[in-house]
């Protein structure tokens, strides 16, 4: 009997000690990093749980960017989301309006700690913000960059790639013609990020009307009317040619580049990590080649993630969210994720930081993406793109740009109906947000 | 077959099981099945038909009754109509392709004596093989950059690249998804085979005929109601079970070469979120499967023998 209690006496003890470190408040954050990246992140959130005693942060892989964000729709559905999420920026208005996250400048402010939130880099900050508030927290933010072999050129008698699409085109077909590679360049994965969205931004093109969606949702695509027509000849031609080569499907464009079999690749200045770890050439990265006839060229515009915050919580849990994003926006955690990832440092103090650090000496290349971003002034053209349903209209255009190079159609045919489809696309997110206005209750 | 007179069970080699009195043992024996298809097939079809009259952003908060805008939307769009397409010709050669080698792998093992395990067990282990492993597999030894069987129809002179071409993509995925289903059509024949009496073999071994003839003029026809089966089953392995192969090898690309509904279903539904779209498809590809399965019984049923 004697035993008994003792042994009863010992559980609740036991239970007691158990239910005394729980104390700390947990808060989970699904992501979609994986390989280098999804180990920089495990080791941001470690920095974060250590660095105080009282919130834990449990940071899930939820696979890509897609499977994130249908793992959030079914969580919320359920009505068990987690408390923080990361979404790419193209899913940014659907996020925005869908009554189902809380604006992250609202929730920091009422949480009482202080983010200077003019002091984001300027396409960042303008970019994930609706009417000057923060909506989502800038995590990682990217660009596309050139990246080349350099022994390949040195070879071919050029110093680096050129400014312009019309010089580098020589340079390529150069290249190919003394036999130095059997591949200029290699179509990214993401060629409408970098070889349409953001080549219309820098090369000052409309992509749509109404600032490229930042005013409103009765935007319409127009990029049928500009370079981006020629842009796609041009891609299909330099594809005959055998000047650019598809990696194709299971097979990685990166791979083709750090190998060594082609000779240039334009890819998210957040491939650092992953080129850096696996290339066997000698490489180096430039800005992104302009038309000959724009001059100056703009902006280039981001990419990448945001952390978005999901309502139905209970205000402690919100106590360990606000702090985790406090920790994430100071400038020595966007300095380390800058140095440890390739990502933009989000902040003008973190790049200030990189910058007296002496860090860009050794690195040249990650100081290229944030150069990009802030060269010249932004304008409509170059602001970024804000697109309802963006995904969907994306992968119509897609579905056109590879009909060109199969030979169905003819460029101008192509992206006409990839136009109309978009706008299609468009007008039902429209008429399923009409009069919608973002979240702004808090917490 | 003895017509349309039916013989007493006991006679036609049935047995009559005793459950006792009352419908309770059944019912209880029954309620496992019925409460998987409740959970996983009604209701989840039930909110199919729901959802695909609505329009709802993702996270489900604002809804619009639309009535039958989704489909109007689908049969006006091109896109669908060329997945439909693309759905019928892959669905169809692919099942020509599965039980044509099926077959032809399991008269040839029921020929060999020597090792038939050893050739069987060969033969069946794609099974064993995740779709989307054996489309990576695929996709790369047919790599136009660096698969080596792509090399070699190079080097043939073809100009083979299934990123670029239509037809050479839709060929790819016919392939790859044949390959990894002929092990299940195998299986089935190799047992129809074992169930051809030995008798007649002999006896039209006596009679003269070669091997090949025996196999056409007597297995074969006694393998009809193997064969009807299979070629259902294949129809909707095309339709539904193809998708992780899809998704591997192609992406539902080059332009759309490759978009049979049940990938343009995931596509619409968990990566453009166009959840009403989405769910109408499904409706659709339900309905057709539905129909096709129909058709088959009612008009080639008739055709194929059961009597042994």
């Amino acid at each position: 009997m004697g035993r008994k209690v003792a042994f009863i006496a010992a559980m609740f003890g036991a239970l007691a000690l158990a239910g005394s470190a729980q104390a700390r408040v947990e808060v989970q954050w699904w992501h979609a990093m994986s390989g280098v990246l999804g180990d920089r992140l495990n080791e941001l959130v470690e920095k974060f749980n250590t660095s105080q005693d009282k919130y834990t942060v449990v940071a899930v892989a939820k696979g890509n960017y897609d499977e994130v964000t249908n793992g959030v729709i079914a969580a919320y559905r359920a009505k068990r989301p987690p408390e923080m999420v990361q979404i790419a920026e193209r899913g940014y208005m659907t996020m925005l309006l869908s009554g189902a996250v809380i604006p992250v400048q609202d929730l920091i402010e009422q949480k009482g700690y202080k983010v200077d939130f003019s002091d984001f880099i300027k396409p960042v900050a303008s970019f994930w913000s609706y009417k000057g508030r923060m909506s989502a927290m800038p995590f990682n933010s990217s660009t596309p960059i050139f990246w080349y072999n350099k022994d390949h050129f040195q070879k071919a008698g050029f110093d680096k790639p050129a400014d312009t699409w019309q010089e580098l085109e020589s340079q390529l077909y150069a290249i190919k013609s003394k036999g130095i590679s059997e591949c200029g360049t290699v179509l990214p994965g993401d060629f409408y990020w970098s070889l349409l969205e953001n080549y219309s931004a820098i090369n000052n093109q409309p992509y749509g009307t109404l600032a490229n969606g930042f005013d409103g949702l009765g935007t319409e695509f127009v990029y049928n009317k500009t370079k981006v027509v020629s842009q796609v000849a041009r891609l299909k031609k330099w594809l005959d040619d055998g000047v650019m080569q598809i990696a194709g499907q299971g097979f990685s464009p990166e791979q083709l580049f750090t190998s060594g079999r082609c000779s240039t690749f334009v890819n998210s200045t957040a491939s650092h990590g992953n080129i850096e770890r696996n290339a066997t050439i000698s490489w180096s990265a430039t800005f992104l080649p302009h038309e000959s006839d724009i001059n100056p060229p703009l902006n280039s515009t981001i990419g990448g993630g945001a952390i978005w915050v999901l309502k139905g919580h209970t205000p402690e849990r919100y106590e360990a969210v606000a702090a985790f994003l406090n920790f994430v926006a100071q400038p020595e955690t966007q300095v380390w994720w800058h140095g440890a990832t390739g990502y933009v440092p989000a902040t003008n103090r973190a790049y200030a930081l990189a910058r007296e650090r002496g860090y860009y000496k050794d690195h040249p290349t990650r100081e290229i993406a944030v150069l990009q971003l802030s060269r010249g002034t932004p304008n409509e053209n170059s602001r970024g793109f804000r697109f309802g349903n963006f995904v969907q209209t994306m992968l119509a255009q897609r579905q056109e740009v590879e009909a060109v190079f199969a030979g169905q159609k003819q460029p101008q045919q192509a992206m006409d109906d990839a136009v109309k489809r978009g706008n299609e696309i468009l007008r039902q997110f429209e008429k399923l947000n009409a009069g919608k206005t973002p979240e702004t209750e808090r917490p | 077959m003895s017509g349309k007179t039916r013989r007493p069970a006991q006679e036609a080699g049935l047995k009559r099981a005793n459950f006792g009195d009352g419908p309770g043992l059944p019912t209880l024996l029954l309620l496992p099945q019925l409460l998987i298809l409740l959970f996983f097939f009604f209701i989840p079809s039930l909110r199919a038909l729901t959802q695909s009259v609505l329009l709802s952003d993702p996270f489900g908060t604002t809804v619009q009754f639309v009535w039958f805008d989704n489909f109007k939307t689908l049969f006006a769009s091109s896109e669908y109509r060329q997945s439909i397409a693309v759905t019928f010709w892959f669905t169809v050669a692919q099942n020509v392709l599965t039980l044509g080698s099926a077959l032809v792998l399991a008269f040839a093992t029921d020929r060999i004596v020597r090792a038939r395990s050893v050739y069987r067990t060969i033969i069946l282990l794609p099974y064993a093989i995740a779709p989307a492993i054996a489309g990576i597999l695929w996709a790369f030894l047919f790599n136009p950059a660096v698969g080596p069987l792509a090399q070699m129809l190079h080097r043939l002179g073809i100009a083979w690249d299934p990123n670029l071409n239509p037809t050479d993509a839709l060929i790819l995925v016919t392939l790859a998804a044949s390959w990894k289903h002929i092990c299940y059509d195998y299986i089935f024949l190799v047992v129809g085979l074992l169930a051809v009496p030995v008798s007649l073999m002999e006896a039209a071994a006596v009679d003269g005929a070669g091997p090949i003839r025996r196999f056409v003029s007597i297995a074969l026809p006694m393998l009809g109601p193997t064969i009807f089966f299979l070629t259902v089953m294949n129809f909707i392995y095309g339709f539904f079970e193809t998708f992780a192969i899809i998704d591997a090898v192609t992406k539902g690309g080059p332009a759309g070469a490759t978009n049979i509904l049940v990938y343009k279903v995931f596509v619409d539904g968990f990566v453009n979120l166009d959840l009403g779209s989405s769910a109408a498809q499904s409706v659709l590809l339900m309905s057709f499967a539905l129909i096709c399965t129909l058709l088959q019984f009612r008009y080639f049923d008739r055709k194929v023998n059961y009597g042994v």
